[in-house]
């Protein structure tokens, strides 16, 4: 209270990256195409399967924190929030990721509508002895209708919406929020703010049906009505320790000078705690009432990562992903704390990885585990248990370059602190009571 | 107000109060208060003002860890009453615990659990946090010197104060005012307590006894009336539905709303309409005596009251030997069996099909999926009667000679209305299912009188002919 901070923007406005800008994208998208090209060298020729699903768990994981910093903007725009104004640009930027996530996912496009059922197996629709294909396994309504859903032509064309939907709120968002840094144009929050009303409905919806098509459907005779909004409580948390950390790092190498102030990571980190005990508030709502009607249509999912090796990934999960980061987070005094802070979103960001993981690559070999659901044979999962490995890194590495070299491009040579917002000057005297 | 102010002498101190017009100089004030040592001090203000908790110097709240500690609590309390009343019998001499298990899950299984376990901690966080703020707070205060003060009262609309409590090590009424001045406060004044102020307002006591008091009455009530007839009128606490409106049957019906003349609903006064012409009751199945009991029409009339089957059935429970005697003796009186499928019923491969799954469902529990009265409820029922637990009549093998030899109406007649410990089946199973399952138990049978061969090569030719016979 005794200074109250002018609303002027005090960090310098340049590129990321400094004199060397004009190297530093292309260097980060030879680093992409060499990881990812290394990658398929190394495995996506001998075992396209495995490859793919290494490649999808990989793709998700940024996509889904892509899709979280839209959602950020969204809802800050929704709500007026004030105290989020000075951390709004970060996640902006990365929003606007989601272009080079669209190329990204041409590759499975491709091999979804040439019919290649190596990722998806119900791109497969050749029929088996029973009459129906390979992977209709289980009750024939549910293959019914699934059977109308899942087709590579409807698959392709939900894709192009999907994309579609969530490019343009990105960029709208965006580039209103930059002409605003010129003008100063009060109507321009408004005008985001009623933007974003219709356009949450269709992004939700766009959020909910990609998560059935690029990650329920890898075993396409499952089904989880809370599996969109599992896909969405990891999408908020990650995108939040991606804006949190990204913020720590440019304070911290003086892109962002003053304008973010403890209390902005103080609330991100309360918002963080808040979507870890939702995380784990969905994932357990998902599988109680799976656990508790029994059922094997359902239960199979679950069976399989609690048997072999599988098991390991899914303890993980309930204590990295819940017990840990919840007891962790819960202090407000560690989540004032800036080395903490920047610890902790690594690791949530890791634990975000190991979600995906967990629920991708246990679906790679579809035929031996669908053997497994129809026939009750005692195959045990960690006859292929599938461990992190060098092909996982290289693809990682590989999308988080094409990541970063978004960001770097995106944000160009702007402020990376929205420099004219009608509600600059509430972030900038923001205080936690 | 001007009588309080004159009763001012009587008073006591209980501090030092400031007025000031804006918050900064509010603020700083506190800082300097604070830095100077003062420790027992308010702010009030309009609005929140961000940072006045670090002015004044009020330490963190303690109430994050008491929120914390009784949501630990309520996790144990919320694991542990579950653990007790569902995993455990007689744990305790009393309150005993009841095992009861449900959609075979274990007693004690974690998933299960943990929903309720959540609720009882949100409730008690809940709970804690709020009790927890109003004891720290020194809440409900029946009154606050404060708001003796006609000066205080702008404090909900423009007006910034602030008051050192006379608590306070550092207090010191004249250099307070001083300080204050020095500050910026635009009027300082002492604030004094009302002696009276501490009474409880006597309609309030008043209004306490009577409550308890009051309270006590229906536990009493209650107590008294423990095992005592009553024999007064019965009390209706929902009366809408101790009076219905409704009519029953066979009462006298409604009066049409009329103005001028009296008159009832249905000409007969009757509260309902006599049956439509062709309808056919549920009960009474006499049109088509073929289909619906399996005897030829006819010959039905005089047999169907006493028919002994479904004496058989109606008393078999309570004297199972000697219903069986009945069957015996009435044999000769066997009413005149249909010997033919009706031509209701379709006699082909999917009559027969159809037959299997009802037969699978109602039948095969006892009698065994492949007919020979070896079914799973039948062979536990037989182990039980062999220990003397239990009395049961063993399921027919349908390869049983007297079984081959009976007529498909008998069959059908079975099934309809049970003969001995087998119960009736006319309410669970359709006439065109009990048909079918007739048509597939002949089947069965068929498979034991021919060779597998010839059986499959003319399935549903073979049938109406072997029903026929």
């Amino acid at each position: 209270m005794a200074h109250i901070r002018k609303a002027e923007i005090t960090s310098p406005i340049t590129t990321l990256g400094g004199e060397s800008t004009s190297r530093v994208v292309p260097a980060l998208l030879v680093v992409a195409a060499a990881c990812i090209g290394g990658a398929f060298a190394w495995q996506g020729l001998s075992n396209r399967a495995l490859f793919l699903h290494s490649y999808l768990v990989s793709y998700m994981f940024f996509l889904t924190i892509t899709l979280g910093c839209i959602f950020f903007v969204m809802i800050q725009h929704l709500t007026k929030a004030g105290w989020s104004v000075t951390v709004r640009r970060v996640a902006e930027v990365f929003g606007c990721g989601i272009f080079p996530m669209a190329l990204l996912f041409l590759p499975i496009l491709v091999l979804v509508l040439t019919g290649d059922s190596s990722l998806y197996p119900w791109v497969n629709t050749t029929p088996a002895a029973s009459g129906a294909p390979e992977w209709a396994v289980g009750d024939e309504r549910i293959f019914d209708i699934k059977a109308t859903f899942l087709t590579p032509f409807w698959f392709g064309i939900r894709s192009v919406i999907y994309f579609t939907v969530w490019t343009f709120i990105a960029f709208r968002l965006y580039s209103w929020s930059v002409k605003q840094d010129e003008t100063g144009d009060k109507n321009i929050s408004l005008k985001s703010q009623s933007f974003c009303a219709p356009l949450m409905l269709a992004f939700v919806l766009c959020l909910a049906f990609a998560a059935f098509d690029m990650e329920m459907s890898l075993a396409p005779m499952w089904f989880s009505t809370m599996f969109p909004v599992y896909i969405f409580a990891g999408c908020v948390l990650s995108s939040l320790a991606t804006i949190l950390l990204t913020c720590l790092l440019l304070q911290k190498t003086g892109r962002i000078t003053d304008e973010i102030t403890i209390e902005h990571y103080h609330d991100l980190a309360k918002l963080c705690f808040a979507f870890i005990f939702f995380w784990g508030y969905i994932a357990f709502s998902q599988f109680m009432l799976i656990w508790y009607a029994n059922i094997p249509e359902e239960t199979f999912w679950y069976r399989f990562r609690f048997e072999g090796g599988w098991v390991v990934f899914s303890l993980v999960l309930l204590f990295g992903h819940l017990f840990i980061p919840f007891l962790g987070m819960m202090a407000r005094t560690v989540r004032r704390n800036k080395t903490y802070l920047l610890f902790a979103t690594i690791f949530l960001l890791a634990m975000h990885w190991v979600d995906h993981f967990w629920i991708v690559m246990p679906q790679w070999k579809a035929s031996v585990y669908e053997g497994y659901f129809s026939h009750g044979e005692p195959i045990t999962s960690s006859q292929y248990v599938v461990w992190p490995g060098f092909v996982d890194l290289l693809l990682f590495v590989g999308m988080g370059a094409v990541f970063l070299a978004s960001f770097c491009v995106v944000s160009g040579n702007r402020s990376l602190v929205p420099l004219k917002d009608p509600r600059l000057h509430e972030a900038l005297n923001y205080d936690n009571p | 107000m001007n009588n309080e102010v004159d009763n001012r002498e009587q008073k006591k101190l209980v501090g030092v109060l400031g007025q000031f017009d804006d918050a900064h100089t509010l603020v700083h004030a506190c800082e300097a208060l604070r830095d100077s040592g003062v420790k027992k001090m308010d702010a009030y203000t309009p609005y929140p003002v961000h940072g006045i908790e670090k002015a004044i110097g009020i330490p963190r709240t303690i109430l994050p860890w008491i929120v914390l500690s009784i949501a630990a609590g309520g996790l144990c309390i919320g694991l542990g009453m579950q653990w007790y009343t569902n995993a455990t019998t007689q744990l305790l001499p009393f309150w005993s615990g009841y095992e009861f298990r449900i959609s075979g899950k274990p007693m004690f299984s974690l998933p299960a659990n943990i929903p309720v376990t959540f609720e009882v901690i949100v409730l008690s966080s809940a709970f804690a946090s709020f009790f927890g703020m109003l004891v720290l707070n020194g809440l409900p205060k029946l009154a606050n010197p404060l708001h003796r003060i006609p000066r205080f009262k702008r404090v909900t609309n423009d007006k910034f104060f602030l008051m050192v409590d006379v608590g306070d090590d550092k207090f010191d009424a004249s250099q307070l005012r001083n300080n204050f001045s020095d500050w910026g406060a635009t009027d300082v004044e002492e604030v004094f307590q009302d002696q009276t102020d501490w009474k409880l307002p006597a309609f309030l006591k008043t209004f306490a006894v009577l409550a308890l008091v009051l309270m006590l009455v229906p536990p009493a009530l209650i107590f008294r009336a423990r095992g005592m007839t009553y024999t007064g009128t019965r009390l209706h606490v929902v009366p809408d539905m101790d009076w219905q409106v409704k009519f029953k049957t066979q009462t006298e019906g409604p009066l049409a709303n009329n103005n001028t003349t009296t008159e009832f609903f249905f000409q007969d006064i009757r509260a309902q309409f006599d049956d439509l012409p062709g309808t056919v009751s549920r009960s009474d199945q006499s049109g088509d005596s073929e289909f619906f009991k399996g005897i030829r029409t006819g010959s039905d009339l005089h047999s169907s009251h006493t028919t002994p089957a479904v004496l058989a059935s109606n008393q078999e429970e309570t004297a199972q030997e000697e219903t069986t005697a009945t069957t015996e003796a009435t044999a000769a009186d066997e009413p005149d069996w249909v010997t033919t499928i009706p031509s209701q019923v379709k006699v082909d491969r999917d009559t027969v099909l159809r037959g299997q799954r009802q037969y699978n469902i109602y039948c095969a529990v006892c009698h065994g999926y492949s007919g020979e009265g070896n079914g799973l409820a039948n062979n536990r029922a037989v182990a039980l009667s062999t220990s003397g637990e239990s009395a049961w009549t063993e399921a027919k093998s349908l390869y049983d000679p007297t079984v081959i030899d009976q007529p498909v109406g008998r069959i059908y007649d079975t099934i309809t209305n049970g003969r001995s410990t087998m119960g009736p089946y006319a309410t669970r199973i359709k006439p065109e299912d009990r048909w079918a399952i007739v048509l597939y138990v002949k089947a069965l049978q068929k498979t034991r009188k021919t060779a597998v061969s010839k059986t499959t090569e003319d399935n549903s030719a073979g049938d109406k002919k072997d029903s026929g016979k």
